[in-house]
């Protein structure tokens, strides 16, 4: 192993990528080679000193990251909160709708179009007076639970 | 809304739901319409025709003297008009008319949700019957 190929492995190892079994043939080449060995030194402590700088820097910044996180998750229930009061009102809101369109309906339903079937409840009708100018009328009563009929007779007509 | 129902009662006893159906009756087919409802049975049983269409059907809400204009097929027209009455009577006034020509001009007294026919004119190839009923 030459000391280039060492370096690579050196920057491998503190990195913590050297695969287990290229160990052996570093070490055998650091033994040999007192540059390569101090490079590795060098390199070794490097780690370990970043580690502990990012832990102050992160000890440093906790505060400021503890009050983001309380922003971040104060901010996610406020939106779960307004997520449900639109829930709420979306589900209501069809209430005074069908109230103002059911007073439409009833205020301003067309009359004159009515359907439904008729249902008479009685057939007792009095004729106080018929007459026709043009026509003979003829009054037809077939009995109590019969609908009294008057039936036009056209002239020349019927 | 509860205002507008209270109101409801003085409102119907002042005035009378006048409802005139026009029927095409005719030998032509054997179809009774189900918008008559339980008038059918009464039609098949009073007249000899073999099919019974409901043409038009309209409905008025008239104040006592008041004149309802009713146009029924065939250029007719139908004038109704309530007159006093006492209790749940109803009196109406009733003319029928092709163009100029009167065909009938008659007072009936029922009683609210009573019902009367008026038949004969004559109407493509039978002859319309009118229902009338008042509330």
């Amino acid at each position: 192993m030459d000391c280039r190929a060492a370096l690579l492995k050196i920057e491998a190892k503190a990195d913590g990528l050297l695969p287990r079994e290229a160990e052996a043939g570093l070490a055998d080449h650091l033994a040999g080679c007192p540059a390569c060995a101090e490079e590795c030194a060098a390199i070794s402590a490097t780690g370990p000193a970043l580690r502990a700088l990012a832990g102050i820097r992160a000890m440093e910044k906790a505060p400021a990251l503890d009050v983001m996180r309380t922003r971040v998750l104060a901010g996610i229930e406020e939106s779960r909160e307004a997520h449900r009061r639109r829930s709420w009102v979306a589900r209501w809101a069809w209430v005074p709708a069908a109230v103002a369109l059911a007073a439409a309906a009833f205020l301003f339903y067309p009359a004159g179009t009515d359907r439904s079937p008729f249902h008479p409840s009685t057939f007792d009708v009095a004729v106080e007076d018929v007459e026709s100018e043009t026509a003979t009328v003829a009054l037809v009563d077939k009995g109590d639970d019969l609908p009294r009929v008057i039936w036009i007779i056209e002239d020349a007509k019927t | 809304m509860m205002l507008l129902l209270a109101a409801v009662p003085s409102w119907a006893a002042d005035t009378v739901s006048i409802d005139v159906g026009s029927v095409y009756a005719s030998n032509e087919g054997n179809s009774i319409d189900p918008a008559l409802g339980t008038i059918r049975g009464k039609l098949q049983s009073m007249f000899n025709y073999t099919s019974y269409r409901m043409l038009d059907r309209k409905r008025r809400n008239l104040s006592v003297g008041e004149a309802g204009e009713f146009e029924l097929p065939g250029r007719r027209s139908m004038r109704a008009t309530p007159l006093p009455s006492r209790g749940d009577k109803v009196r109406l006034s009733i003319q029928i008319s092709d163009g100029p020509r009167k065909l009938l001009a008659t007072t009936l007294g029922l009683r609210r949700g009573g019902m009367v026919l008026v038949g004969g004119p004559t109407h493509q190839a039978g002859v319309l019957i009118l229902i009338i009923s008042a509330e």
